[in-house]
């Protein structure tokens, strides 16, 4: 039972499984256990404990933990960054204002179209013919 | 600290929050010594206490976790109050866990509450190797001892393990 090694293979058995041997030894357990059915099972007991390691799976964080960990830290950060906010709401406020002014007259006007509508009449039904086919108008696009 | 190799802290809890959780989570084995856990790496990485070597940034954080855990558990084993588990249950036989067993799975859970019972040093031999994924020299190095010992945790704790899941 012992033909190959006299002793068993012990914690050889695990740096195996984790390519930790080199070539020579490698061979040496490999030898050992064809003959030896409790190094074998031995192999078996490691190895599946050794997946069952290796699937555990990561895990999160609790929400939160490092933020809270780094907000005493940030003080420089924040001013920075409300700094930049600050300027860009200035830029913001600055392009509502300019915006107007660059918007074409709307042609026809609001007030023809008002007109259109009242003066086509109320017959028919309402929710399909809020607005009767014809209004002089072309939406532009 | 001005070395530009050393991450900051903000960017390793940026960038590997999630990988130092869940180390220092296997390694302790509950949620709040966890956070604690993290809470005191980030403080030695800020602190420049430990020293960056060039190469996996998430080797480096996995070692200095757990030394920081392997000096905590040191550092409570003097107290008498608090001696390490010699756990019940570890000799309680095993019921559910036995079928997952031999249906070739095991639950997490399980898994994760016999890796918490194993003695902290070959707890910390398995993270490493299991978890995290270091070759045995990293290993040795990490927790400062020869590699045949490493060997020798990693070996037993997986036995440890596999015994107390039935």
């Amino acid at each position: 039972m012992t033909r190959s090694a006299p002793e068993h293979a012990g914690d050889r058995l695990s740096a195996l499984l984790d390519g930790e041997l080199s070539p020579a030894e490698e061979a040496g357990v490999q030898a050992h256990l064809v003959d030896c059915m409790a190094c074998r099972h031995e192999m078996e007991t490691v190895g599946v404990a050794r997946l069952w390691l290796r699937a555990l799976p990561p895990v999160d964080p609790p929400f939160g933990l490092y933020e809270r960990m780094l907000v005493p830290y940030r003080p420089r950060r924040r001013r920075v960054a409300m700094a930049f906010v600050g300027a860009a709401a200035a830029v913001a406020a600055v392009l509502v204002s300019v915006a107007p002014a660059r918007q074409p007259p709307v042609s026809p006007s609001v007030a023809t179209l008002i007109e259109a509508h009242a003066t086509s009449g109320a017959e028919g039904d309402p929710l399909t013919n809020l607005a009767p086919a014809g209004v002089p108008v072309s939406l532009p696009r | 600290m001005t070395d530009e190799n050393v991450p900051t802290w903000e960017e390793v809890a940026r960038d590997h929050g999630r990988f130092l959780y869940t180390v220092a989570f296997r390694l302790t084995g509950n949620d709040d010594d966890a956070q604690d856990l993290v809470q005191e790496v980030l403080l030695r990485v800020r602190k420049g206490l430990a020293t960056y070597r060039p190469g996996s940034l998430e080797g480096w954080l996995s070692r200095i976790t757990t030394n920081t855990f392997l000096d905590d558990v040191r550092r409570r084993r003097r107290r008498p109050v608090d001696p390490l588990p010699e756990n019940p249950d570890w000799v309680l036989p095993p019921t559910e866990a036995a079928d997952e067993a031999l249906a070739g799975a095991a639950l997490p859970d399980d898994v994760h509450s016999a890796l918490r019972r194993l003695p902290p040093d070959y707890r910390a031999a398995v993270v490493l190797c299991d978890v995290v994924g270091l070759p045995y020299q990293e290993i040795a190095s990490a927790l400062d001892v020869p590699v045949g010992t490493v060997r020798s945790r990693i070996h037993r704790g997986r036995a440890m393990l596999r015994e107390a899941l039935g």
